[in-house]
C-alpha cells in the first residue's frame, strides 16, 4: 500500500467506523513494515512477509488493518504449504498457526490496554481451528472466548461486539451460549444502529437472527432477518434463511455454523466503503 | 462339513413377486429372536476397585463382544459371547441346528477369565495350529488366554506354551498371515499401556491427548512359528506404536497378494500400513489417508461399489458436540484413498462402534450395519462435565483424577443403530428402524452368520451392559445367493485372507476371508455373495492366500459350496 492509497485509505475510514478509531490515533506507524510486508507476500516469500508484518503489528499494535493482513498471510503460507490430497480436507496444520498466535501472545503482553490486539489474538485461535481436532477445537475457541472478552472489556467495539457474538453461535446447543450471543449481538446491532450504513453490517443482522433463532424465539429472528433484507435486499444469506423453516432452517444453519469449517475473519470488509 | 453340504438349504426357488410385494409394503425382515433363541445373558461392564475407580467406569464401558465360528464342524456356525463383570462367564454358544443355542462354554473349559486380574474385552476365532479345528484366543485387559480346540467340544488353555503369557490391556486381536508361510500370525491391538489397570501405581495412565495421544498400548505382532509357539515380532515387522488401538483391520489394498493393515485408533490418528511382502510393514499413513485426530473405533474392509478394490469403514464421533463424522474409505487403487462418508450418507452414526459390511438382501451390493452409543444412563449428560476439564488451561490429561466421574450422568447415549442399505455403490440408505434394527442399547460389536444355512445373513450384536440381540432374517425368498466354505491346503486351512472373485448377471463382486475384521465381533469365515436375479454362476475365482489364483467351474447358486485349494483350474 502506497503512502497516498494509505491516506484515502484513513480518509475514508474516519467517518464510518468507531472500531477503528484507537487504530487511527497511531495511523502511519508501521506501514513501511506493511509496505515491505505486503510486497514480500506478493511474491510468495511468506516467512519474509509475516516477519515485516510483525514489525508492522509491533510498531502499531491496535491496527487491525495490519494484524488482518498478517493473519491472512500466515493463513496464505499454510494453504500454500499443504498440498491438496483428494479426499483429505485442506486447511494446514495446526503448528503452521502457532507462529501467529506466539507473536499476538508476545504483542498482548507488551500491550496490555490494547482492545484490537486482544482481538486480534483471539483471531489466531479461531485461524487454526479447521486444522484442529473437535477436541481441539473447542480448546481454541474456549481461549479465542477469553481474548474476546478481554478485548471488549477494553473497548466494547461493534466489531468485537458481533464476534465473540457470532463465535457463541458455533457452539452446540448443550453449553448454552445461545443466550450470550442474543446479549452480544444485540450490543452490536445497537452500535451500528448509530452509525452510517456499512455493508458490513449485515452480518449482525444474520448472526443474530441466528441467535435469536437458536434460542427459540423465531418471530424476532425473522423480524430482524426481515428489516436486514430492508437494508441489504441482495445479500443471499438472509435470502435464504428467509426461504427456510422449521427443519430445514435448522439443517442450514447446522451446516453454515459447523465449527469444521474455516470462518472468515479476514476484516477488510470493514474499511471497504459502499 | 458333510453335514453342513446336505444341509445347505435350497432358497430361492419362489419367484420374485414375493419379495417385490414385500419391498412395496415395507415389511420388516429381521426377527429378534434372542430370547427364544437362548443366547439373552447380559453383558456387564467391570467395576474397578482402586482409588480411580469411579473415574474409570466412564471410560471402561468395553468388554461386549461376539465371535462366530463353527468350533465342532457340523455345519453350523456357533457364537462365543464374553462377559465383563468380576466373576462373569464367557458364553459358548452351540448352534443347535433350529436357531436355538446351548450355551456349552463351561463344559468346553472357556468360560472363565473375568477374575481379579484380568477382564474379557473381546475374542477371536482362529486356527493357531492349522489342524482345521478353530481356536479361541480370548482377549482381555490382563492377560490373554489361547484356548486349543482339542476336538469333542473340549478346550484346553496353551496360552503359556504358546508363548502369549503377558501383561497387556488388550481389546482387540486377529490373526492373518502376513508373511504367506501358512500360518496364521497374531496381531494384538492394546487400549492402555501395559500397566496394571487393576492396581495402578500412579494416576498418570489416562490418555495424554485428545487426539493425538500416543501413551497407549499401540500393537503388538506375534508370529507364528507353525509349531503351537509365537515369536513377538513387532518391531521387526516394522511396528512401533504407542496409540490408544480399538480396532484393527487387514485387507489388500493394493492387490499384490499381500494383505495391509488398518488400526482405528481412540484419541488420535489411524494408521495405515502396507505390507512389504518380505514379513515388513511401511507405515504410510500420511500418503493413504492423512493424518486424523478423531476417535477411531472400528475397522472393515469391504468393497462396497463392486469396483474390484477394497474399501475401509471407521467408525468416529459424531453428535451435537463432537462431528467428526466417520470415514467410509474409497479405495483409488493406488495405496490412497478418499473419505466418500458424507457423499454417501454414512458419515453420521452417533458414538460409533462396531460396523459390518454384509448384503442382508442379496442384491448383490454390501450393506453396512453399525451400532452406537457409549453410556446410556441417568436425564444429565456428561457433556458440559468433560468439556469444562478440557477447557482448563494447563490441564494434564494423562492423570485420571483431572477427568471427571460419570456417575449417573449419559454420553451420547440411546443412540440408534443403522442399517445402511447399499444403493448400487453410490448411496446408502438407513433402513434400520423399518427391519426393527434401531435398537437403543449401547451396542459395541457385530457378528454376522447364516445361523440356519438359509442363505439369508443374520446379526448377532453385543450390547455393552446388556442383553445382546440375535436378529434372524426372515426376507422373503427370491434374490438368489451363493456361498462358500474355502480350505487350504498349502495356504492356512481356514483360507484368511483369500479373495473370491465371482461373476454373475453381468457383474463381478470381490469378497474376501477376514481374519477378525471389525470392532468387538467376528463374522462367519464363510464367503457369502448375493446375486439378485443372476441364477447362474459365470465364473468364480479364488486367490488363494499363498497368492496363487485358481478358477473354480459348475459353481452352483443358492447352496453353500465347499472349495479346496489345489482343485481348481490354475489362473495367472
Amino acid at each position: 500500500m502506497t503512502r497516498r492509497r494509505c491516506f484515502r485509505f484513513t480518509v475514508r475510514l474516519l467517518p464510518l467506523c468507531i472500531v477503528l478509531a484507537s487504530s487511527l490515533s497511531a495511523a502511519g506507524l508501521g506501514d513501511d513494515d506493511f509496505d515491505k510486508a505486503e510486497k514480500e507476500l506478493a511474491s510468495k516469500q511468506y516467512d519474509t512477509a509475516l516477519g515485516y508484518f510483525e514489525s508492522s503489528l509491533n510498531a502499531d499494535p491496535d491496527s487491525l488493518r495490519n494484524s488482518s493482513e498478517y493473519r491472512m498471510a500466515t493463513l496464505q503460507r499454510a494453504l500454500a504449504l499443504q498440498p491438496v490430497v483428494r479426499g483429505q480436507p485442506h486447511e494446514g496444520k495446526p503448528v503452521d498457526f502457532d507462529r501467529e498466535i506466539a507473536f499476538f501472545g508476545k504483542l498482548t503482553d507488551a500491550h496490555p490496554k490494547s482492545a484490537n490486539a486482544f482481538l486480534a489474538y483471539g483471531f489466531s485461535y479461531v485461524d487454526k481451528i479447521p486444522a484442529a481436532g473437535t477436541i481441539g477445537q473447542v480448546i481454541l475457541a474456549n481461549t479465542a472466548l477469553g481474548f474476546f472478552t478481554k478485548s471488549i472489556e477494553l473497548k466494547p467495539t461493534w466489531i468485537a461486539l458481533y464476534t465473540r457474538g457470532n463465535s457463541y453461535l458455533y457452539w452446540p446447543r448443550i453449553f448454552g451460549h445461545g443466550p450470550d450471543a442474543v446479549a452480544d449481538l444485540e450490543r452490536a446491532y445497537a452500535i451500528q444502529k448509530t452509525e452510517t450504513r456499512k455493508s458490513v453490517h449485515v452480518r449482525v443482522f444474520i448472526a443474530l437472527g441466528d441467535a435469536y433463532w437458536k434460542t427459540d424465539v423465531p418471530d424476532k429472528a425473522r423480524a430482524i432477518w426481515r428489516e436486514g433484507l430492508k437494508q441489504f435486499p441482495d445479500s443471499q444469506p438472509l435470502k435464504d434463511r428467509m426461504a427456510k423453516d422449521g427443519d430445514a432452517l435448522n439443517d442450514y444453519l447446522d451446516t453454515v455454523l459447523d465449527p469444521n469449517k474455516r470462518v472468515d475473519t479476514d476484516l477488510r470488509e470493514l474499511w471497504r466503503t459502499e | 462339513m458333510k453335514k453342513l453340504l446336505l444341509g445347505a438349504t435350497l432358497c430361492g426357488l419362489a419367484g420374485g413377486a414375493a419379495l417385490l410385494a414385500d419391498l412395496a409394503s415395507g415389511a420388516r425382515w429381521f426377527q429378534d429372536v434372542t430370547v427364544q433363541a437362548g443366547v439373552n445373558h447380559p453383558h456387564t461392564n467391570r467395576s474397578f476397585d482402586n482409588p480411580y475407580a469411579k473415574i474409570m467406569a466412564g471410560y471402561t464401558a468395553l468388554g461386549a463382544s461376539a465371535t462366530v465360528a463353527d468350533y465342532d464342524g457340523d455345519g453350523y456356525d456357533d457364537v462365543f459371547v464374553t462377559d465383563s463383570k468380576l466373576g462373569g462367564k464367557n458364553h459358548l454358544y452351540h448352534n443347535n441346528h433350529n436357531f436355538t443355542f446351548t450355551d456349552v462354554a463351561e463344559a468346553a473349559g472357556v468360560a472363565g477369565g473375568n477374575d481379579d486380574e484380568d477382564a474379557t474385552a473381546s475374542s477371536l476365532w482362529f486356527d493357531y495350529n492349522n489342524d482345521g479345528r478353530p481356536d479361541l484366543f480370548v482377549v482381555r485387559f490382563g492377560h490373554n488366554a489361547l484356548y486349543e480346540n482339542l476336538g469333542g467340544g473340549k478346550f484346553k488353555d496353551v496360552t503359556k506354551k504358546a508363548g502369549l503369557y503377558r501383561y497387556s490391556n488388550a481389546i482387540k486381536a486377529i490373526a492373518f498371515d502376513y508373511d504367506h508361510d501358512g500360518q496364521l500370525d497374531l496381531f494384538v491391538g492394546s487400549y492402555f499401556q501395559p500397566i496394571n489397570i487393576f492396581k495402578p501405581d500412579s494416576p498418570r495412565f489416562f490418555p495424554e491427548s485428545f487426539e493425538t495421544a500416543n501413551n497407549g498400548g499401540g500393537i503388538t505382532v506375534f508370529h507364528n512359528n507353525g509349531n503351537g509357539t509365537f515369536t513377538d515380532v513387532t518391531k521387526k515387522a516394522g511396528f512401533n506404536l504407542s496409540g490408544w488401538t480399538l480396532d484393527m483391520g487387514h485387507g489388500d489394498a493394493d492387490n499384490d497378494g499381500f494383505d495391509d493393515l488398518y488400526i482405528a485408533c481412540d484419541f488420535g490418528t489411524d494408521r495405515f500400513f502396507h505390507n512389504n511382502g518380505n514379513g515388513t510393514f511401511t507405515d504410510i499413513t500420511e500418503k493413504a489417508i492423512g493424518f486424523d485426530t478423531k476417535k477411531g473405533m472400528n475397522v472393515d474392509w469391504g468393497d462396497f461399489d463392486n469396483d474390484g478394490l477394497l474399501d475401509i469403514y471407521v467408525t468416529n464421533i459424531t453428535d451435537d458436540y463432537m462431528r467428526e463424522g466417520n470415514f467410509l474409505w474409497h479405495n483409488n487403487g493406488d495405496l490412497t484413498f478418499t473419505d466418500v462418508s458424507r457423499e454417501t450418507g454414512t458419515a453420521e452414526t452417533g458414538w460409533g462402534w462396531g460396523a459390518k459390511f454384509f448384503d442382508y438382501d442379496n442384491d448383490g451390493w454390501l450393506d453396512l450395519y453399525v451400532v452406537n452409543g457409549w453410556v446410556s444412563a441417568g436425564k444429565d449428560s456428561y457433556v458440559p462435565d468433560i468439556f469444562a476439564m478440557v477447557t482448563k488451561p494447563g490441564i494434564d490429561f494423562a492423570d485420571a483424577r483431572n477427568w471427571p466421574p460419570m456417575g449417573n450422568k449419559s454420553l451420547s447415549g440411546y443412540e440408534k443403530k443403522k442399517l445402511f442399505h447399499n444403493e448400487h455403490g453410490q448411496t446408502f440408505r438407513n433402513d434400520a428402524a423399518r427391519h426393527g434394527l434401531d435398537s437403543t442399547r449401547d451396542g459395541r460389536g457385530i457378528a454376522i452368520a447364516d445361523f440356519d444355512n438359509d442363505g439369508r445373513l443374520d446379526i448377532f450384536v453385543a450390547n455393552a451392559n446388556s442383553e445382546p440381540y440375535l436378529y434372524r432374517n426372515t426376507m422373503p425368498a427370491g434374490p438368489h445367493w451363493v456361498q462358500f466354505a474355502l480350505v487350504g491346503t498349502k495356504s492356512n486351512k481356514a483360507a484368511v485372507g483369500a479373495q473370491v472373485r465371482l461373476t454373475a448377471g453381468g457383474m463381478t463382486r470381490l469378497q474376501f476371508i477376514s481374519g477378525g475384521n471389525s470392532f468387538a465381533g467376528q463374522s462367519s469365515n464363510r464367503v457369502h455373495f448375493g446375486l439378485g436375479d443372476a441364477s447362474k454362476i459365470d465364473r468364480m475365482e479364488v486367490r488363494w492366500p499363498t497368492g496363487k489364483r485358481e478358477v473354480f467351474t459348475g459353481i452352483q447358486a443358492d447352496k453353500l459350496n465347499r472349495i479346496v485349494e489345489g482343485t481348481g483350474k490354475k489362473n495367472k
